[in-house]
C-alpha cells in the first residue's frame, strides 16, 4: 500500500523527536552546542525612489568572529529583499524557503508579489515556531502600493515603519536614522545615511563589524552593492610565517620500495585497407 | 504539586535573577622576555557586554623603572589591585629604603592575590621587568595567585588564542632544531605586534590600539600602534 | 637623685618637665646590669661574642642562650632581661619570615632592627588588641647579619633607637669595652682578628676568668650563614689570645 511508503519520505520542516532527550541531557550537564549568530547591525528605510537596506558583514560565535565577510542581505523576490539578524542557519533557511514560496505565489497569481504578502508569510511561519526560529528580519521592497520597510521579530510580530534597524547594533544605527532620516531623500543622501547608520553599529557594537553592504530597490531594479564600503581593512602582519624546509621532525622512517612491472604498450598499426 | 512547579527553574519562561560582583571588561596582554630586556604590551580597548567603554585605555602599569604590570579582566578589580599594589610598593620603599626588585614584586603579587582566595580579584596578571642582574624576567598568574616564571606569555581575552602562536614563534615548539637562542628585541617586537593584529581579526573584545612597554636598563620605552576599530 | 624624680617616673608615658621619660631611662640603666656582649663588623663578615654569667656551679651553662639566630642570614646578641629578649627575638623571627613569604627575598638587617623597634616602643596603654607591654623592654640587642649592602651590625636600646655600628659593646662591661673597641677597630680587620679582639676585650671586662664555657661566639659571613662556634673552636681562639 502507498501509506507504508509515505512513512519513509521525510516530510520537511522540523523534527522535534529529540527535544525530550536534549532537555534531559542539558539537565545532566551536556548543553546543546552553540549556533553561529549574526549579532548584527541591519537597517532599512524608505527614500524618494524606493527602499534602501543595509547590513554589516560580521558573524560571531560568542566573542569569536566566525566570518569576517558574510552575507546578511537576502533575496526574497525581484522587488523584495531582506536583511537578517539572529541565528545564521535559521535566517538562511527561512529566507530561502520564503523566496521559493513567493515565487510560487507569483506564478499562481501572475502578478508581482506584494511586500505585505512576504511580511504575512514570514510572520505566520515565525509565530508558528514560537520564537524558536531565531530570525529577526528587516524586510524591504517596492510594489504596486509603493515602497515598504518592515521589521519582523522572531516571535512573529511586525512593525511597518519608514525607517527601522535591528540586531545588537540597532541602537547605534537607530541613533543615526533618528537624527538623519527625512522623507523623500535623494539616493545619494540615502546611501550616506545608511552607510553612517551601519558604521555606527560596526564601530560601536562588538558583535557587528567588517564592511557595509547595501541593497537599493527602486521601481526599475534592485541593486545589491557588496561591499558598498570596506570600513575595516585586514591588519597587515610584518613577519613572514612561512616555515623553512625541514621544520617538521621526522620520528621514524621506513622506505617501502615500489615495484613497478614495466609494461610497454606498442601501438599496432592498423592493417591498411585493401583498396586495390 | 503546584508549588513544586513554581520552584522549578527549568520551566519555560522561568527566570532566575542573579547579580554578579564581577564583569568581564576584556583586554589582552602579551609579554616576551629577552636576555637584557622585557617587552609587555596590551590592547587599549575596554568593553562591557557588547559595548566599547574606551578605545584608549592601557592595561599596563609602570610600577618602577624596571617593572611593569599588565592586568586584564574585571576593570574595577584591576584598579583596586594595582592601586593597592602601588601603595604596598611605596610602603616597602619607605620601610626598607630601596625600590622593590622585580622578583620581590612578583612574590608580592602572588601573596596579594592569594590573600583574597575566597573572593578573588577577577584579573589575569603578567609582571614583566628586569631582575637584580639586569636579565629580562616574566611572571604570569592565575586569579588566586599561582605564579609561574616564563620567557613569553599571552593573557586575558585573546590569551588562549595567542599562546600557541608564541609557543611556536618564540618558544619554537613543534619546530625541528630545538635549541632555544635568546630572542632578539626586534623579533620579539614583531611577534607581539603581529599577534595583536591577528587577535583583532578574530576576537571581538580586542582592538583599537596597542601600547607596548620595552623595559631595558635605561628605563621603560613606550610605543603605540593602531588596530582595527570594529 | 632619685628623690627628685619620683613625681614623673610613675607612668611610662609621662614626660618630666625637662622632657625626659624616666621609665625608658631606667630601662636603659637595666641594660648596664646585663652581661657584656660585643659585636664587630668587618668586610669579611660580622662577629658576635657574649659573656655568660655562670652564677652557680650547679647551673647548666649551655642553657643560657644569649646569641640566637633570627634568620639564616641574621643573628643577634642580647643583654638585659632575658625573658623580655625572647619576645623581641620572636618578633624579629616572625618579621623576617613574613618578609621572605611576602617578597621572596631576605630581609635586610636594618629592616629587622626597624621592625623590632616598633615592638620596643609599644609599651604603655594597651592598644586595640589589649595585649601591649606595660613597661619598656629591659633589653639591648646587637643585630649582626649580611644583606645586599654587605656585613651589617645594628644596635638597638630599650627606647627603640637603632644605630649602625662598626663595633659595639652592650651590658655591664660596655663602657670599658667600647673604649677598647674604639682603639682596636680598623676597617681592614679580618674576621679572625675581629673574633680575637672581641674575646680579648671580653676577657678584660669579665669578672670571671674567660673560658669556652662562659662565652658564646657566633659569626655571619657571605659563605657561611649564621653559625655558632663550637666549644673546641672557641677554645682554640682563647689559646691564641692567651
Amino acid at each position: 500500500m502507498a501509506s507504508t511508503k509515505v512513512v519513509n519520505i521525510p516530510k520537511g520542516g522540523f523534527s522535534f523527536e529529540n527535544c525530550q532527550r536534549n532537555n534531559f541531557m542539558a539537565k545532566q550537564g551536556f548543553p546543546a552546542p552553540k549556533a553561529v549568530k549574526t549579532g548584527t547591525t541591519i537597517a532599512g528605510f524608505i527614500f524618494k525612489d524606493g527602499v534602501i537596506l543595509g547590513a554589516d558583514t560580521r558573524a560571531t560565535e560568542g566573542n569569536i568572529v566566525a566570518d569576517k565577510n558574510c552575507f546578511k542581505l537576502h533575496y526574497m523576490a525581484p522587488n523584495i529583499y531582506c536583511a537578517g539578524a539572529g541565528t545564521a542557519a535559521d535566517l538562511e533557511m527561512t529566507t530561502l524557503q520564503m523566496s521559493s514560496q513567493l515565487e510560487l505565489h507569483r506564478l499562481n497569481t501572475g502578478r508581482q508579489v506584494k511586500v505585505a504578502t512576504a511580511t504575512r508569510l514570514l510572520k505566520q511561519m515565525l509565530f508558528r515556531y514560537q520564537g524558536h526560529i531565531g530570525a529577526a528580519l528587516v524586510l524591504g521592497g517596492i510594489d504596486s502600493s509603493g515602497p515598504h520597510v518592515c521589521c519582523i521579530y522572531p516571535h512573529g510580530s511586525t512593525d511597518s515603519l519608514p525607517f527601522v534597524a535591528m540586531g545588537s547594533g540597532s541602537l547605534a544605527a537607530m541613533a543615526f536614522l533618528e537624527s538623519g532620516w527625512k522623507p523623500d531623500m535623494e539616493l545619494a543622501e540615502a546611501k550616506v545615511l545608511m552607510r553612517n547608520a551601519i558604521c555606527g553599529g560596526i564601530f560601536n557594537d562588538l558583535m557587528s563589524g567588517s564592511h557595509v553592504d547595501l541593497c537599493i530597490i527602486t521601481r526599475e531594479k534592485a541593486e545589491m552593492i557588496r561591499p558598498f564600503e570596506v570600513a575595516n581593512v585586514k591588519g597587515e602582519r610584518q613577519g613572514s610565517y612561512r616555515y623553512p624546509l625541514g621544520c617538521t621532525a621526522t620520528l621514524s622512517t621506513r622506505v617501502i620500495p615500489i615495484e613497478i612491472e614495466s609494461t610497454v604498450v606498442r601501438p599496432v598499426a592498423e592493417e591498411s585497407m585493401d583498396t586495390a | 504539586m503546584f508549588g513544586q512547579a513554581i520552584l522549578n527553574d527549568n520551566l519555560p519562561g522561568a527566570k532566575q535573577h542573579h547579580w554578579s560582583p564581577y564583569t568581564d571588561n576584556g583586554g589582552t596582554i602579551v609579554a616576551v622576555a629577552g636576555d637584557d630586556f622585557a617587552i609587555i604590551a596590551s590592547d587599549t580597548r575596554l568593553i562591557q557586554g557588547y559595548s566599547i567603554l574606551s578605545r584608549e585605555q592601557t592595561k599596563l602599569f609602570k610600577l618602577s623603572e624596571q617593572t611593569v604590570l599588565g592586568v586584564s579582566g574585571c576593570w574595577c578589580d584591576v584598579l583596586t589591585f594595582t592601586r593597592t599594589l602601588e601603595a604596598r610598593m611605596k610602603m616597602y620603599l619607605h620601610e626598607h629604603l630601596k625600590p622593590m626588585s622585580t622578583p620581590a614584586v612578583a612574590q608580592l603579587v602572588s601573596t596579594m592575590l592569594y590573600h583574597k582566595r575566597f573572593f578573588p580579584y577577577y584579573v589575569s596578571n603578567i609582571v614583566a621587568g628586569l631582575d637584580q642582574d639586569g636579565k629580562g624576567t616574566l611572571y604570569s598568574y592565575d586569579p588566586v595567585g599561582h605564579c609561574e616564571k616564563n620567557r613569553y606569555r599571552a593573557g586575558g581575552a585573546a590569551g588562549a588564542m595567542l599562546q600557541p602562536l608564541l609557543d611556536n614563534q618564540v618558544g619554537l615548539k613543534n619546530m625541528k632544531g630545538g635549541v632555544l637562542p635568546d630572542i632578539t628585541k626586534e623579533k620579539a617586537l614583531m611577534v607581539i605586534k603581529d599577534s595583536f593584529i591577528s587577535a583583532a581579526e578574530r576576537d571581538t573584545s580586542t582592538g583599537d590600539g596597542v601600547i607596548i612597554n620595552i623595559i631595558t636598563k635605561s628605563g621603560v620605552e613606550v610605543m603605540h600602534f593602531p588596530l582595527r576599530k570594529d | 637623685m632619685f628623690l627628685t624624680r619620683s613625681e614623673y617616673d610613675r607612668g611610662v608615658n609621662t614626660f618630666s618637665p625637662e622632657g625626659r621619660l624616666f621609665q625608658v631611662e631606667y630601662a636603659i640603666e637595666a641594660i648596664k646590669l646585663g652581661s657584656t656582649a660585643i659585636g664587630i663588623q668587618t668586610s669579611e663578615g660580622v662577629v658576635l661574642a657574649v659573656e655568660k654569667r655562670i652564677t652557680s656551679p650547679l647551673m647548666e651553662p649551655t642553657t643560657i642562650e644569649k646569641i640566637v639566630e633570627i634568620d639564616k642570614h641574621i643573628g643577634c646578641a642580647v643583654s638585659g632581661l632575658m625573658a623580655d629578649s625572647r619576645t623581641m627575638v620572636d618578633r624579629a623571627r616572625v618579621e623576617a619570615q613574613n618578609h621572605w613569604f611576602t617578597y621572596d627575598e631576605k630581609m635586610s638587617v636594618e629592616s629587622v632592627a626597624q621592625a623590632v623597634s616598633n615592638l620596643a616602643i609599644q609599651f604603655g596603654d594597651s592598644d586595640d588588641d589589649g595585649n601591649a607591654m606595660s613597661r619598656p623592654f629591659g633589653v639591648a640587642i646587637l643585630f649582626a647579619g649580611i644583606d645586599e649592602k654587605g656585613p651589617q651590625l645594628f644596635h638597638m636600646d630599650p627606647s627603640g633607637t637603632y644605630v649602625q655600628y662598626d663595633a659595639k659593646a652592650i651590658g655591664s662591661g660596655s663602657e670599658g669595652a667600647q673604649q677598647s673597641l674604639q682603639e682596636a677597630y680598623n676597617k681592614s680587620l679580618t674576621l679572625k682578628s675581629a673574633m680575637k679582639t672581641a674575646l680579648t676585650i671580653l676577657k678584660q671586662v669579665m669578672e670571671e676568668k674567660l673560658s669556652s664555657t662562659n662565652v658564646e661566639v657566633a659569626a655571619v659571613t657571605p659563605d657561611q650563614p649564621f653559625h655558632m662556634y663550637s666549644k673546641e673552636q672557641v677554645e682554640e681562639v682563647i689559646k691564641e689570645i692567651a
